[in-house]
């Protein structure tokens, strides 16, 4: 009898315990169903349109985003460099390359809760428009807490960092040629000890 | 031993069934959610600042601080719904959700024939009634067919500099939320 009833909880625990955790990590993971990866950056090209699935559905309550719709842009969000180890406020990078067609594009330096950060009332932010390039089109930002010559991103404070990337009004975004573009690499520079 | 594995079994397909479960309830429950905050903001019809404006004002979180923008939820069974006056900018786009925050159609400046917002969206069977005999009102608007019900539209704005922050506020601000 007693056996019977402690199967029973653990039946019931597997069952509660694991749905929510399983649902939870799979809307935490920035890598997961609905993702598209380029190079180390992720974006979800169906969480803007009508046809987004449950899992782009329920990030956007949870969140109480409005994501970017089809013709208005498209994020892609960087968490790890291009070696794999995962982005720090302590360290300087350098974003680097060609982006993919688009009106404009902005760079944003965020926590790892994708909130944006700042200095002074300023955002950590950079748009194409205002980004020196060279004579191949290409550019070069540099992000961390020590000035770049060029184009910087100042950063301040600890703790992890993540790099969005929004491509605004692109063909990206209509399924054209998804996959077949190359984004920017983020490369480290150094960090502090 | 054999009851033991049983159970992490059937366990295993509990927490399957849960997770779908959880899953697809969440939109439906969340009181965090876009509808939600925007209800406790202001009232159908008004134009509220989203973000980007006066950071005690900010209601949703945005992905991009070089952006400002506006909502405005609406009810199609009070009728159409008609959007406009924001022009002049940098680049805008417009975003029509539905109450679950899924996006049903975008677009941006360079849709229009003027450059400025103009906007209306409608059910199917509200669009019969106006293709029947179009008001002068409506010449140059965009229409979008949703059979969606409520609904809120976002109007973004892009903030090139700070520089621009005031103008882009106000031309966002100006904006007209309507059911006729």
């Amino acid at each position: 009898m007693i056996q019977r009833i402690a199967l029973s909880l653990i039946v019931i625990a597997i069952a509660i315990g694991g749905g929510t955790a399983s649902v939870w990590y799979a809307l935490r993971a920035q890598e997961g169903i609905g993702a598209l990866t380029v190079g180390g950056w992720t974006a979800f090209p169906a969480i803007g349109t009508p046809e987004a699935d449950p899992y782009a559905m329920a990030r956007i309550a949870r969140d109480g985003t409005l994501p970017l719709g089809r013709a208005e842009g498209l994020a892609f969000i960087a968490e790890r460099d291009s070696a794999g180890n995962r982005l720090r406020r302590e360290c300087d990078y350098r974003v680097e390359g060609l982006t993919p067609t688009a009106r404009f594009w902005t760079l944003v330096a965020t926590d790892e809760t994708l909130a944006a950060l700042g200095h002074g009332g300023r955002a950590s932010a950079v748009q194409s428009r205002q980004v020196l390039r060279r004579a191949d089109n290409s550019f070069a930002v540099g992000v961390g807490p020590h000035p770049a010559p060029g184009n910087w991103l100042r950063i301040d404070g600890t703790g992890p960092l993540a790099l969005v990337l929004t491509l605004y009004d692109t063909p990206v975004t209509g399924g054209a040629g998804l996959g077949a573009f190359e984004l920017p690499q983020v490369l480290k520079s150094g960090c502090d000890a | 031993m054999l009851r033991f594995l049983y159970a992490v079994l059937l366990g295993t397909v509990g927490a399957g069934i849960v997770h779908i479960a959880v899953l697809l309830l969440l939109p439906v429950v969340s009181e965090r959610d876009a509808w939600s905050r925007l209800s406790q903001a202001g009232d159908l019809y008004t134009v509220t600042p989203l973000y980007g404006a006066a950071a005690d004002r900010r209601i949703l979180r945005s992905a991009d601080p070089l952006f400002q923008a506006v909502a405005c939820r609406f009810d199609l069974a009070n009728g159409l719904t008609h959007i406009r006056g924001v022009g002049r900018l940098p680049y805008w786009s417009v975003s029509i959700y539905d109450r679950t925050g899924r996006n049903v159609y975008s677009f941006n400046d360079r849709s229009t024939t003027k450059g400025a917002l103009d906007l209306v969206v409608l059910t199917p069977a509200q669009m019969i009634e106006v293709r029947k005999d179009l008001p002068e009102a409506y010449a140059e608007s965009v229409f979008v067919e949703a059979d969606i019900g409520e609904g809120i539209v976002v109007v973004r704005g892009f903030v090139p500099d700070a520089s621009w922050a005031p103008a882009i506020s106000r031309e966002l601000a100006g904006a007209v939320c309507t059911a006729e």
